[in-house]
């Protein structure tokens, strides 16, 4: 009890676990076939210490219009400009300073940038680092491309393959611009 | 003579070293490092949730505060919604996420703003509904700020807490009221 402050803390600075819930990150986190939501660690040092912000990372933010905690995907940072989809109005759009483009991996069930547009780095609270639980996919959560498939087959190496085309179509609508964030 | 009582001295001063229980007292530092660690984490959380006092810079609030050395009390334990036109508010700035800025709420949900009635920044006749889950805000000292008016409605979210009084300097310490003056006052 006397150690609360500290431990409450850590968990604000430095890393959480939390229950992560919700379609929109699919197939990425919670997909159709786990039985469990996805447990993840948050990493809050990152966001709130060293303001790396990239092109790529999973996210926790504030959602600007309700306040509660969304996970999405950054696709772009200040300076770029996006090729938005439906039902954003306007069919690019030039992020402002201090503020990024967030997309769930799932368009379909995502509440995001295109239905609320860019985003303020502020509402960003940490960034998810590595799943612990279901025990299936444990392990940090990597970059789309980097995981080894010895066998060029199978389910997981299929998933790894439609990742990483997610993410060239993400990346080929993003215009990375000159300001650094 | 002189060396030997340097020898003496060393002579007790080796004994009392070996007599010492290190292990004792890397425990008891220790522990005390911690529980400074552990107060710090308190007061901050305390800060960060609850309330204290803060020193206020920048031209951007004038006359209301001035561009240095005033300290002002803050209140962390408000819920954005509840919040009145004519707060002072402060929250994350929206063009970088390192800094707190405090400005006086002037829209809420639903309201119809002019985005700046002296045509400087937009032109006078352009006007906003504000957004739900947003507001708008406005630096008293207009000409010297950076807000609404340039970064559009300011999510919620974003919002921290509310300015409650000035608490230096003595001479011009007080509660901060809410000066808003309804023209046409609403109806509900």
């Amino acid at each position: 009890m006397v150690w609360l402050p500290t431990g409450v803390a850590f968990t604000q600075y430095f890393y959480s676990l939390r229950l992560v819930s919700g379609r929109s990150m699919q197939p990425t986190l919670n997909p159709d076939d786990s039985v469990w939501r996805d447990i993840v660690v948050f990493d809050h040092f990152s966001i709130n210490w060293l303001q790396q912000y990239e092109r790529g990372d999973i996210v926790a933010l504030r959602s600007p219009h309700e306040g509660k905690l969304i996970v999405k995907r950054i696709v772009a940072l200040p300076g770029d400009t996006v090729k938005t989809l439906p039902p954003y109005p306007d069919a690019e759009v030039y992020l402002p300073e201090g503020h990024a483009w967030v997309e769930g991996d799932e368009p379909f069930k995502s509440e995001d940038s295109n239905y609320f547009g860019p985003v303020p780095l502020g509402l960003i609270d940490s960034k998810l680092s590595a799943i612990v639980w279901p025990p299936a996919r444990f392990g940090p959560i990597l970059e789309p491309g980097t995981g080894k498939h010895r066998p060029q087959s199978g389910p997981a190496w299929r998933r790894e393959r439609d990742s990483l085309e997610r993410d060239k179509r993400r990346q080929s609508r993003v215009t990375i611009g000159s300001q650094v964030p | 003579m002189s060396m030997s009582r340097l020898a003496a001295l060393a002579e007790s001063l080796s004994s009392k070293f070996k007599r010492t229980d290190w292990d004792g007292v890397t425990k008891k530092w220790g522990l005390r490092g911690l529980a400074v660690v552990n107060a710090a984490c308190a007061i901050h959380l305390f800060a960060e949730h609850v309330g204290w006092i803060h020193v206020v810079a920048g031209p951007s609030m004038l006359p209301t505060m001035s561009a240095s050395g005033e300290a002002v009390l803050e209140n962390r334990l408000i819920s954005p919604s509840n919040l009145k036109r004519g707060d002072l508010v402060t929250y994350v700035s929206p063009l970088d996420p390192t800094r707190m800025v405090c400005k006086r709420l002037i829209g809420l949900p639903g309201d119809v703003v002019c985005v700046d009635p002296t045509g400087a920044t937009a032109p006078s006749t352009e006007h906003v509904v504000i957004p739900k889950g947003h507001v708008w805000f406005i630096g008293d000292n207009a000409e010297m700020s950076r807000d609404s008016r340039q970064y559009g409605p300011v999510s919620m979210s974003l919002i921290r807490g509310k300015l409650v009084a000035k608490v230096w300097p003595l001479s011009s310490a007080g509660w901060f009221r809410n000066n808003f003056h309804y023209i046409d006052p609403p109806s509900h």
